[in-house]
């Protein structure tokens, strides 16, 4: 975490006292806020609140919003999350900026566009900077999501800038991905990556308000009708304008038709049971690093390899299984 | 123990037009590695406040130009104070007179900059205050 021993850097810690998790439970919004900065600032302390929240998390949907800078995600979440407030929902919403790797400081201007979320008691909002993600999403992304859920969220919307390592970093966390266009993104799409493309459960063109709109829809209807060969049913397509707010209300039927089906097909739990499953191995092999670090002088041990390696040009491997063969596991993991 | 960046929220309140000041400094706390939430122009005390809730934001910082100051200050600390955010600075800049300077202060704002002060001092200010003063958790 050299990254941030930076000129703003703090560390005071959160108790996690009787008290903060009281309040949490009692739904104030102080307490959730306070725990949120817990996951994010304190990697260490995710496994004893993630214990804390067990049994409060697993039934909130988890769209992803991606789509390039200026296209309008942050005002669309802020309708949509309106919209499905309006349909007796709960919701959260994490809007993901990128850190400077220089300075480790980020700007976060979603909340501009968001300004009728502001105190609505169905709705909690945070701004996430993207910190050590590089460029992704903050690695905290899924333990906020997390706590946002146990707080009583049942829909939680992650906005991202959907260029590079976010657009990927997104799918592994979430249920279901918006991928939001606009008209003046009409020859990008053809450009466009293809995975975004593939995923995307939804695709918005968003400020249809503006000139161009149809021809970025024949395209978008276009690339879909080529179809691609391990590509499910082509996405629907949907033009919104937030200015004159048309289309939400579709956009908002379309994301919840797209939750039920999620939930009813039992794909729901499949992604949740594969996201526990890399959150199994993630742990493990923190705590097994951890350990290895811990027992022995084996930091300086690698510098010193490294440094011998470079010198004679051999590869690293011989040294791994070496270190390996030397960490026996006493048992095979109990079933539970 | 991890290090991470402060947290500061920074809004606008109060109708009169323009932002570029605050957006200055903005850019300057971020280039001095915070964590700036920019809620923009026409913000209420409540909705400032409100923000700095769920973002738990280490500080507050309002940019008062049009001579509001006095009420804006007083309303967002007294927010502040009554909804759990007493142990957070609440800073800002405007043309603010020596003498409402001491009757902000005694009220628990923080010291509050102008236009001809150097932003790079403002981040100064934050992150020394904010390090001096830990969080007051509830046991
Ligand atoms: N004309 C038009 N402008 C929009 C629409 N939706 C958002 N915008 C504007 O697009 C700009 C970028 O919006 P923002 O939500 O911050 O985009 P983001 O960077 O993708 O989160 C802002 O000036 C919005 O007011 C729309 O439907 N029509
Ligand atoms: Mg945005």
């Amino acid at each position: 975490m050299a990254q941030f021993q930076k000129t703003s850097a703090l560390s005071h810690g959160i108790d996690l006292t009787p008290a903060l998790w009281k309040s949490f439970l009692a739904g104030q919004r102080q307490a959730c806020a306070r725990l949120i900065t817990k996951v994010e600032n304190e990697p260490d302390s995710i496994a004893e609140v993630r214990e804390k929240l067990a049994g409060r998390i697993g039934k909130a949907v988890r769209i992803g919003l991606t789509g390039p800078p200026g296209v309008g995600k942050s005002t669309l979440s802020s309708a949509i999350a309106l919209g499905l407030a309006n349909r007796d929902h709960r919701v959260g919403v994490i809007a993901v900026d990128p850190s400077s790797p220089f300075t480790g400081g980020a700007f976060m201007g979603d909340r501009i566009r968001m300004e009728n979320l502001v105190g609505d008691s169905r709705i909690y909002m945070r701004s996430l900077a993207s910190r050590e993600g590089h460029g992704g999403l903050s690695p905290a992304t899924p333990h906020v999501a997390d706590v946002i859920e146990a707080f009583g969220m049942d829909r939680i919307l992650i906005e991202t800038v959907g260029v590079g390592q976010a657009e990927l970093d997104v799918l592994d966390c979430t249920d279901m991905v918006v991928l939001i266009l606009q008209p003046s993104t009409g020859d990008a799409i053809q450009s466009l990556k293809a995975g975004i493309i593939e995923i995307a459960d939804i695709i918005v063109v968003n400020k249809s308000d503006l000139p161009g709109t149809d021809t970025v829809l024949q395209s978008l209807r276009f690339v879909y009708s080529l179809g691609g060969s391990n590509r499910r049913p082509a996405p629907p397509i949907i033009a919104t304008s937030c200015q004159q707010n048309e289309g939400i209300d579709k956009l908002v039927d379309e994301i919840e038709g797209a939750a039920a089906t999620l939930i009813e097909s039992g794909r729901h739990e499949e992604l949740r049971r594969r996201r526990i499953v890399n959150e199994i191995r993630s742990g493990i092999q923190r705590r097994l690093w951890e350990r290895y670090i811990a027992e022995s002088d084996v930091e300086r041990t690698i510098e010193r390899v490294a440094r011998d390696l470079v010198q004679n040009g051999e590869s690293p491997y011989a040294f791994v299984r070496d270190a390996c063969s030397r960490i026996e596991l006493k048992s095979r993991p109990k079933e539970a | 123990m991890s290090e991470y960046p402060i947290k500061v929220v920074i809004g606008k309140p109060g109708l009169d037009g323009h932002d570029r000041g605050a957006k200055v400094v903005a850019r300057s706390l971020v280039e001095a590695g915070m964590e700036v939430v920019y809620l923009g122009l026409r913000q209420t005390p409540e909705s400032i406040v409100a923000a700095a809730i769920d973002e738990d934001a280490d500080a507050v910082g309002l940019s008062v130009l049009s001579g509001a100051h006095m009420t804006h200050f007083k309303r967002v600390r007294e927010l502040m104070v009554d909804q759990g955010l007493g142990d957070r600075l609440l800073t800002g800049g405007g043309i603010i007179p020596t003498k409402d300077q001491e009757t902000l202060t005694a009220l628990g704002v923080g010291k509050l900059f102008g236009p001809g002060d150097d932003p790079g001092t403002i981040a100064e200010y934050i992150r020394d205050w904010v390090r001096t003063h830990p969080r007051m958790e509830a046991k």
